[in-house]
């Protein structure tokens, strides 16, 4: 027949008539498909290579501040709902270290080839604000002051060359800022020029915030270990080691330090001497900072689920409330209750007092930025440029703030 | 279930958890680890490496022959089709011998690499990622992330050294070279020399933009794929061969190739009966009649190609007289 004179001119149609056997012909239709399965999927750009970014929102009087995936430093007055500045990084967003990189999937600091990914420097640090300033840092390896009301740069760390990508978010104690870098040094700069006050080299990459409980500043780092820090000449003062990688930011509540470990373990040290008070242990990654209210921790780990601890003996006080997708993104607490909210993009409120969780809403957008809370709004930056308020207690969605500068 | 989940349930999971286990045997390296894993999957896959060399190969010797047939065909479209096909089926050659093999191959080395590059974790993004794809195991947990550093090399950020792009284009360059078919069609000639020096080019141009740990991969991979190509076709290409300087290995595929064209052309009968009387004797049956015909071994290679290789070593005594 005419047709199949066609078809056995192409060559896998001919093995076909070749080998009529149903197993033969089972066996070739296998690996047609898993070709396809592994064009489609594997010799693009694989997610993830590409930095983009997911920087939470902070709100001081009525401005709120966040990062976007564009690479800005964006305010917007939640009063009204309306931009209310915007201004774009002076600074070169070129990495001179390590360049660019072919098809987007390399630049350390670059977009435009892999799944759409920002042309702009990543941010993962939710941007803080003391006094007149805004302190925001980038993964091109820069720390910005920026003035809160105006957006105008005060100062930029360093001044000409770039540090090691910044994963880390800033924080302010007195009148310094610490941060660090991901080849694991701590900075401490002062807070109005933006001048050295000391460094701390840990033995590897810190992609955490450092926390503080004013005299001394917590850190945890690649290399397993939980530092404390003198604050004032970042002196060590203890190390307490796990058995894993610390990548999520550490807490400081009644004297203790809480931070999840890549082992699957929660760990609780004593401030004071570094000394281990107990250790839970999870079914995946604790990679978001737990939330502690009423001496009980919401410790959510990437297995999807919030596991509710007794912040001194560490015993599970209710049953873990399972959200069915991981939960990269920290906890906010508003009033009694813990708003979580899931990879995939549903709002949960965990109520303090019964320990029961209800859905608030569903933003059906990926959330993997830390939550951020004023005046019962709950803002959540998803990963398509957008923020989305939420009402704390009715779950009730208002308007959304798009964080494209082009629309 | 999507086809991403299916793809990463059946292939890329099971291989990415495996190269994170084994960086905890082997030192924490993942520098050897990739290396390891490299050589294991290209051992596991030689059976169909060969089978599509061998496969290669024949369907190079008998591009002499098509090319005849499409010189008397040439406006013909139908009869050319039949008359190569034919071709094909009396030597025994499947036209897809050599896709097939590479076929299978294909979805183990996009695997390969998708775990290579996701098992750096390079940024956060991937970092979290990684979570999704890990198996309960205790040993994943306690490895992650993995230690990038080996030798002069950060695995996570291209080699600024040119050392793996030169390694990489070097020994691409090499491969090609040795299954860059000898052509006398000016043409043809054009078009290898552009693959020989394009491939390179590009691949050794990739390693500064890809980590480097990708590279390693791609290195190991061509010089494994070097080794097996010398085992099977000798250095090919890349060595020029003048009479003087035949290798033993050449000599017996130029030999090889001779005797087949001696053999009638494609229209006649492939018989091939000295071999088939050797080889029925060999395999212990009593006498196999001219005419009878042998079933085809599968491999792609031509049927007289390989009953002349299969020839057993005349020995006194045994080898049986011909009248």
């Amino acid at each position: 027949m005419w047709f199949k004179r066609i078809f056995i001119k192409l060559p896998l149609s001919s093995y076909l008539f070749e080998h009529k056997s149903i197993l033969g012909k089972a066996l070739l239709l296998l690996v047609m498909l898993l070709v396809i399965m592994g064009g489609s999927t594997g010799l693009g750009c694989i997610e993830g290579l590409q930095p983009i970014g997911w920087s939470g929102g902070v709100v001081a009087d009525g401005i709120l501040f966040v990062g976007s995936k564009e690479g800005k430093l964006v305010a917007i007055n939640i009063a009204t709902g309306t931009d209310y500045g915007r201004r774009q990084w002076s600074e070169s967003l070129k990495m001179p270290a390590s360049g660019g990189g072919l098809f987007g999937c390399m630049g350390p600091a670059y977009g435009g080839g892999c799944g759409g990914a920002p042309a702009g420097v990543a941010i993962y640090g939710t941007p803080t604000v003391s006094g007149d300033l805004v302190y925001i840092g980038g993964y091109n390896g820069k720390m910005y002051a920026f003035n809160s009301s105006s957006l105008v740069m005060r100062w930029v760390y360093p001044r000409e060359s770039y540090l090691k990508p910044i994963v880390s978010g800033p924080v302010i104690v007195s009148d310094s800022v610490y941060f660090s870098t991901s080849d694991g040094v701590v900075y401490a700069l002062d807070a109005a020029t933006g001048d050295k006050q000391w460094e701390f080299q840990a033995g590897d990459k810190i992609w955490s915030t450092p926390a503080s409980d004013g005299t001394t500043v917590y850190i945890s780092s690649f290399d397993n270990k939980l530092y404390a820090l003198n604050a004032e000449n970042g002196a060590k003062k203890w190390e307490f080691e796990t058995e894993g990688s610390l990548v999520s930011t550490p807490l400081v509540y009644n004297n203790k330090v809480y931070v999840g470990s890549l082992n699957r373990y929660l760990y609780a040290v004593n401030a004071s001497d570094g000394s281990q008070e107990w250790k839970f242990m999870g079914e995946s990654w604790f990679w978001a900072k737990p939330v502690a209210h009423n001496n009980v921790i919401y410790a959510p780990s990437l297995d999807g689920k919030v596991y509710i601890l007794d912040a001194e003996s560490g015993g599970e006080v209710a049953d873990a409330v399972d959200l069915e997708s991981s939960i990269p993104s920290s906890p906010v607490l508003v009033d009694n209750k813990v708003i979580i909210a899931s990879q995939k993009g549903v709002v949960y409120a965990l109520d303090t007092v019964t320990n029961k969780s209800r859905v608030l809403a569903d933003i059906e957008e990926e959330i993997y930025s830390s939550l951020c809370a004023s005046d019962g709004v709950i803002y959540i930056h998803t990963q398509d440029y957008t923020v989305h308020p939420v009402d704390a207690n009715t779950g009730g969605k208002l308007a959304t703030i798009s964080l494209k500068i082009s629309e | 279930m999507g086809i991403g989940e299916i793809w990463n349930t059946i292939i890329l999971q099971p291989m990415l958890n495996v190269l994170i286990a084994l960086s905890h045997y082997l030192f924490n390296s993942f520098g050897l680890t990739i290396i390891v894993l490299t050589i294991i999957i290209r051992v596991l896959m030689l059976p169909l490496t060969l089978k599509q060399l061998h496969a290669t190969k024949a369907m190079q010797e008998l591009q002499p022959k098509i090319a005849e047939i499409q010189k008397k065909y040439g406006k013909d479209k139908q009869k050319l089709a039949q008359a190569q096909m034919k071709l094909y089926k009396e030597s025994g050659i499947s036209p897809t011998g050599c896709m097939v093999p590479m076929l299978v191959q294909l979805p183990i080395w996009i695997a390969l690499y998708q775990s290579i590059m996701r098992a750096l974790a390079i940024t956060p993004e991937g970092l979290l990622n990684l979570s999704r794809y890990l198996y309960s195991w205790p040993v994943v947990y306690s490895m992650l992330p993995l230690k990038s550093q080996f030798l002069w090399l950060d695995l996570a950020v291209p080699d600024r050294t040119f050392i793996l792009a030169i390694l990489v284009g070097g020994s691409m360059w090499v491969q090609q070279k040795m299954v860059t078919p000898q052509t006398a069609d000016p043409q043809q000639q054009a078009q290898s020399r552009m693959m020989l020096w394009m491939m390179p080019l590009m691949f050794g141009f990739f390693c500064l933009s890809f980590p480097s740990g990708l590279a390693l991969y791609w290195t190991i991979s061509n010089i494994i794929s070097i080794g097996i190509q010398y085992f099977v076709t000798g250095w090919g290409g890349l060595v020029k061969v003048t009479a003087g300087r035949q290798t033993g290995r050449d000599k017996k595929y130029k030999k090889r190739i001779a005797q087949v064209e001696e053999v009638p052309s494609y229209e006649a009968d492939v018989g091939a009966d000295i071999v088939a009387v050797d080889s029925a004797q060999e395999e212990g049956v009593d006498y196999e009649k001219p005419g009878d015909k042998r079933q085809d071994r599968g491999g792609g290679y031509p049927e007289r190609l390989r009953a002349i290789r299969r020839q057993p070593k005349r020995r006194k005594g045994h080898h049986p007289k011909r009248r």
